[in-house]
């Protein structure tokens, strides 16, 4: 532990939090200092809280939504600083009274405002009340969009005169290829459309909390939050290419992308009661836990820019004419309005001082019944043939834990615990007869998914004298997937004749069994006084009961399967081999080294999919107290992670593929930080801390064609890598006017190079993807930010 | 140093103060009661020491008129052998409970844990505490003291902004991921680990304040838990199979870029049988259609440039994640 670490440390992007807070918590002696000149005045000191106002002005040169993610700071301009801290109550004048309260609030001045009160009477009542308010912009301010329509809105139309966008194809039959697809390049007029849309979202929590202690023994606890999100965040679209004059109401004309604006219009309530009992050897909660959901919106409403159906009295327009009346509208859902209530109890009894047992049980149900209005595109196929109205989805959570412990003397302990949790789906199947993109009309079982999960572990420790200490271990996790009605587990779809006998007894899970063993060891040791070392393995062996039946439901009824012998990752048969070491080093009372890594290794069994994984990492810290007032601290952080998958092309249930492609992952992240604090400088009236972060992080994709691959049905090599690199400088200072009274300044260079292949394809004018262009940006800034305050404290 | 001897006598002074003070709550039989026998120690131990001590009084071990309230030997022992000084010129024997993990500058050594952690789970056992005996920090040594700063006016832990450091003290991975690119907002102050976390123990994974791993994320992200007329499996089961909370060089917080991410599960439906590769022209990235045109399978969102819903819909026309 390095706890000097944490005082040196300068790291929020939000500076006025942190300038204050370091000299209010750090024990600075400047602020110990304040208002000290007698002796009484030291008493004074040492039992009312230090309280402090704090305003002042922040300055950030140049705009940009990412590096005012969440500091509130994403435009140009001045900021208004304001942070305060006031406590009181008489327990601190320790006379006799308990009652203590506090008033505070951070970042006022900007759209990352907290503001608290609270007042206790100790060990017997408190009272809260709180507000946050995080406004997370999503876009690098860059998104543009020919929608009308504001963030927040859930209707999303085009201008009459936009047109239809070229999508003009040549073959007969509706079915489009690349040689066939048309340039779907954007007209003059067209691309005037585009406007720039500033994209957040924001949430205001609202808290208020209340308890009671009605003796030594029983206390009731009650809190409430209401989470106000408003805003939005980007989505992808697939549009609906309808034809009216088709027969069927629909014709193919593939899947045109729009990004659209999805209005994150949410409430959410959540509360929690507890009633808690407290004995001489056990203890107790009954809770209960409840959080209340509701979407403003069922759905999202755009126009559809890509028809070439046309409708009625203008059948095929054009490419960049009219399409008649209006643009054909597709719809898709936003998040169901839901509920969860959930009873918790709690405790633990002391057999002996040597012997305790804990657990806990709680119980929920989930509950979703939504209207299904608004939330699709209302054709009369899908409007006729709904089964019923909305879902009426049901999800029963149980889970219970136990945990015994025993000290059998002073060096040997053991351990045993046991957990269950299931998520009991019972909502029922039905069928669903659908218009899918591109128009294909397809039936489809919702499938409601179960699993049950059951843990159990032991473990023993034995110290060795006082300086080494052994932990060998036992973990069993064992899962069950299924689902609860006859609907689901026989919905597979009809067989192609290629495909045929490849279902025998259709199933909804195609792992429905994993079963894992576990052993683990760790060892840590002091050598003399000085120098602490511990090591770790840790050996799991996970097995999969694999349902060769297995329809995955999400798919079209003739596509609705994955290769033979392809599983997905995390129910994958697997290995795993995981090594830690660390070593630190007390070279002085002043100064530390500490050094760690880690190192995990997966194996998977699987014929197709994921082969391995692997990831390590690297971390070096040094602390350094030169003086009483002065401290460095450094860090060096060093990660690797990788994934090889093996993958086959084209699609054949029935038989392993012999047309493989394989593709590998590799993330490299190197991070390092230097920070320094010097106090009282300057005859005691100022303090200065510095620091210094760095981070690279890149991230490579590389596909070869393994086997009997023709390269004109895909290409390999390597995709462009994925690079952020962030650099962080920062300097705050605070000098003391006078007894009462500090000026505080600071500075912040913050930068971002990024580059991702990720927005190629939303630039304007770029190579057609079917994708609407956004014109977004990878995110790249450079900010230098000054500012400075003015601090009032008093006791 | 003169002043700060003033301020530990002034200190002894309180602590008697205190104890002559008639309790609000009267305690109960199963915690001590705090005595004055601050002032046995504050007679030596003040504001100069490495640790200073007194500021202790701000905070609500300091409320002395709660009759819960300890004393320093509530914590420390009755250490008599320390108070009674070095009287068999052998040096002052240490306290009864030395915290930490580290000598102290006096040269003392730390406790057993299980002897330090005990003095606070006399008072702490329950609620936070619950499943503190076996849980991960308990096994790997973790003392009380190595998080919590007891005797300061604000302990760190406790203060959202601070809290982050404090556990990067030992979790130095979860560091270096926080400042990637794409992260939840532990770096503005906005979030706590403890948010998340249970570092006293749980009954959920990874010492999670919930059961489980999705049962957390749902406690914020309560859009996410439906359910949903279409599921998707993974998000039902554990978030972490798609994402990675610390931080990541992908957004959003995504272990994986798709279609690579959606690839190491599916392989049959639709395109994710497809490889992806170079670049078209050099720039395009994430791969090409026969012929050479992009493909929008591949790029930007990849697969969810048409399967949006990948947390499930709740559209009779989403099946297949699409609306």
């Amino acid at each position: 532990m390095h706890t000097e670490s944490k005082q040196l440390t300068v790291k929020a992007v939000s500076l006025a939090i942190r300038a204050a807070l370091l000299l209010f918590v750090g024990a600075s002696p400047l602020v110990q200092a304040q208002a000290l000149d007698a002796e009484n005045e030291d008493v004074h000191a040492l039992i009312y809280p230090l309280n402090w106002l704090e305003i002042g002005v922040l300055n950030v040169p140049t705009d940009s939504p990412k590096f005012g993610e969440y500091n509130g700071l994403y435009r140009s301009g001045a900021y208004l600083l304001a942070n305060f801290d006031i406590r009181g109550g008489d327990a601190y004048r320790q006379d006799g009274g308990t009652t203590r309260w506090q008033v505070s609030g951070i970042d006022l001045g900007t759209t990352s405002r907290n503001l608290q009160a609270h007042i206790a009477q100790q060990g017997v009542w408190n009272f809260g009340v709180s507000f946050d308010q995080l406004r997370h912009y999503t876009t690098d301010g860059s998104y543009q969009t020919p929608f009308l329509g504001s963030p927040g809105d859930n209707l999303f139309v085009l201008p009459p005169s936009f047109g239809v966008i070229n999508t003009t194809t040549t073959a007969s039959g509706g079915v489009i290829t690349s040689e066939n697809r048309g340039t779907q390049s954007l007209t003059a007029s067209q691309q005037a459309a585009f406007h720039d849309e500033n994209i957040y979202s924001e949430r205001r929590n609202t808290g208020f909390s209340a308890g009671y202690r009605m003796n030594a023994q029983w206390a009731v606890q009650f809190d409430f939050k209401r989470l106000d999100q408003s805003g939005a965040k980007l989505i992808g679209s697939g549009t609906d290419a309808y034809d009216l004059s088709d027969a069927g109401g629909f014709n193919y004309r593939g899947e045109r992308i729009a990004i659209l604006m999805n209005p994150t219009e949410y409430k959410t309530d959540t509360l929690n009661l507890a009633l808690n009992w407290t004995g001489r050897k056990g203890f107790a909660s009954l809770g209960y836990f409840g959080s209340m959901f509701h979407d403003d919106y069922s759905g999202v409403t755009w126009s559809n820019p890509f028809v070439t159906g046309g409708t009625g009295d203008q059948p095929n327009p054009a490419p960049g004419t009219s399409p008649g009346d209006a643009f054909p509208l597709s719809t898709m859902s936003t998040p169901p309005d839901n509920q969860l209530h959930q009873l918790n109890l709690s405790g633990g009894y002391l057999f002996s001082p040597s012997t305790k047992l804990t657990g806990a049980f709680s119980y929920a149900r989930n509950t979703q019944d939504a209207s299904y209005d608004g939330t699709y595109t209302l054709v009369p196929d899908t409007a006729e043939n709904l089964p019923v109205n909305s879902l009426d989805g049901l999800v029963v959570l149980t889970h219970a834990d136990l945990k015994l412990t025993h000290q059998a003397g002073k060096a040997l302990s053991f351990a045993a615990g046991l957990r269950y949790n299931e998520r009991d789906n019972r909502t029922a199947s039905r069928e669903y007869t659908f218009l899918d993109l591109g128009g294909e009309e397809l039936t489809a079982v919702n499938i409601p998914m179960s699993n049950r999960r059951l843990q159990f572990d032991m473990g023993a420790d034995y110290r060795f004298g006082s300086h080494q200490h052994l932990h060998l271990g036992y973990e069993y996790d064992r899962i069950h997937r299924w689902c609860g009605n006859d609907l689901a587990n026989n919905a597979q779809g009809e067989l192609s004749d290629t495909n045929a006998g490849y279902y025998t007894n259709a199933s909804c899970v195609q792992v429905p069994k994993n079963e894992e063993n576990r052993l683990v060891a760790t060892w840590r040791a002091r050598l003399g006084e000085t120098v602490d070392l511990n090591a770790g393995f840790t050996h799991g062996r996970r097995k999969a009961e694999v349902n060769d039946s297995f329809y995955n439901p999400m798919q079209a009824n003739d596509q609705g399967f994955e290769n033979f012998g392809y599983l997905a990752f995390f129910a994958a048969s697997r290995s795993q081999n995981l090594f830690k070491a660390g070593v630190t080093w007390q070279a002085t009372d002043q100064f530390t080294l500490g050094l760690n890594g880690r190192r995990t290794n997966d194996d998977y069994d699987s014929t197709l999919g994921v082969q391995k994984g692997h990831s390590s990492s690297a971390n070096l810290d040094a602390n350094f107290s030169y003086s009483e007032t002065g401290a460095v601290a450094a860090y060096v952080s060093w990660q690797r992670r990788s994934r090889d998958l093996l993958s086959a092309s084209g699609r054949n249930a029935v038989a392993l593929r012999d047309t493989l492609w394989s593709n590998n992952f590799g993330d490299r992240d190197h991070t390092l930080g230097i920070s320094g604090t010097q106090k009282a400088l300057m005859g005691g009236k100022l303090d200065l801390t510095e620091e210094l972060n760095y981070s690279s992080s890149t991230s490579r994709y590389v596909t070869d064609l393994v086997q009997n691959i023709n390269p004109a049905v895909g290409n390999s090599g390597s995709s462009p890598d994925i690079q952020a690199k962030t650099t962080q400088l920062r300097f705050i200072g605070a000098y003391r006017l006078n007894a009462s009274s500090s000026l505080l300044a600071g500075y912040l260079y913050q930068r971002l190079k990024s580059t991702d292949y990720f927005y190629n394809a939303y630039q304007l004018g770029f190579t057609p993807t079917t994708l609407l262009p956004t014109n977004q940006q990878a995110p790249n800034y450079s900010v230098n930010s000054v500012f400075v305050a003015y601090r009032y404290s008093f006791r | 140093m003169k002043r700060g001897r003033t301020v530990a006598l002034l200190g002894a002074a309180l602590g008697f103060a205190a104890a002559m003070c008639s309790p609000a709550i009267q305690a109960d039989e199963t915690t001590p009661t705090r005595v004055g026998q601050d002032a046995v120690c504050t007679r030596c131990h003040d504001e100069s020491e490495t640790k200073p001590i007194l500021a202790m009084y701000q905070t609500p071990h300091g409320v002395t008129a709660d009759g819960r309230t300890p004393s320093c030997q509530s914590c420390h022992g009755a250490s008599a052998g320390h108070v009674a000084g070095d009287t068999e010129g052998k040096g002052r024997p240490a306290p009864d409970v030395i915290f930490g993990s580290k000598h102290t500058p006096a040269g003392y050594q730390p406790s057993d844990p299980l002897v330090q952690t005990e003095a606070c789970l006399t008072c702490h056992k329950e609620g936070l505490r619950t499943h503190w005996s076996g849980s991960q920090h308990q096994l790997g040594d973790v003392v009380c003291s190595n998080c919590h700063t007891v005797h300061a006016a604000n302990d760190p832990m406790l203060v959202k902004i601070l809290q982050p450091e404090v556990c990067f003290g030992c979790h130095k991975e979860q560091r270096a991921q926080t400042k990637h690119i794409s992260t939840h907002p532990l770096d503005a102050g906005k979030m706590a680990c403890s948010d998340c976390h249970n570092p006293h123990g749980s009954s959920g994974p990874k010492l999670l304040v919930k059961n489980t791993v999705t049962e957390t994320c749902l406690t914020c992200h309560a859009e996410k838990r439906g359910p949903f007329l279409w599921e998707h499996q993974p998000v039902n089961e554990d978030c972490t199979n798609c994402h990675t909370p610390h931080g990541s060089n992908i957004s959003a917080l995504l272990k994986s870029r798709p279609p690579f991410l959606c690839d190491e599960c599916h392989d049959g439906p639709h395109n994710s049988q497809a490889p992806y590769g170079t670049a078209v022209g050099g720039i395009q990235g994430g791969g090409a259609l026969a012929g050479g045109s992009p493909n929008s399978n591949a790029v930007g969102r990849a697969c969810m440039n048409c399967h949006v819903m990948v947390h499930g819909s709740n559209s009779p026309t989403g099946a297949f994640l699409h609306h």
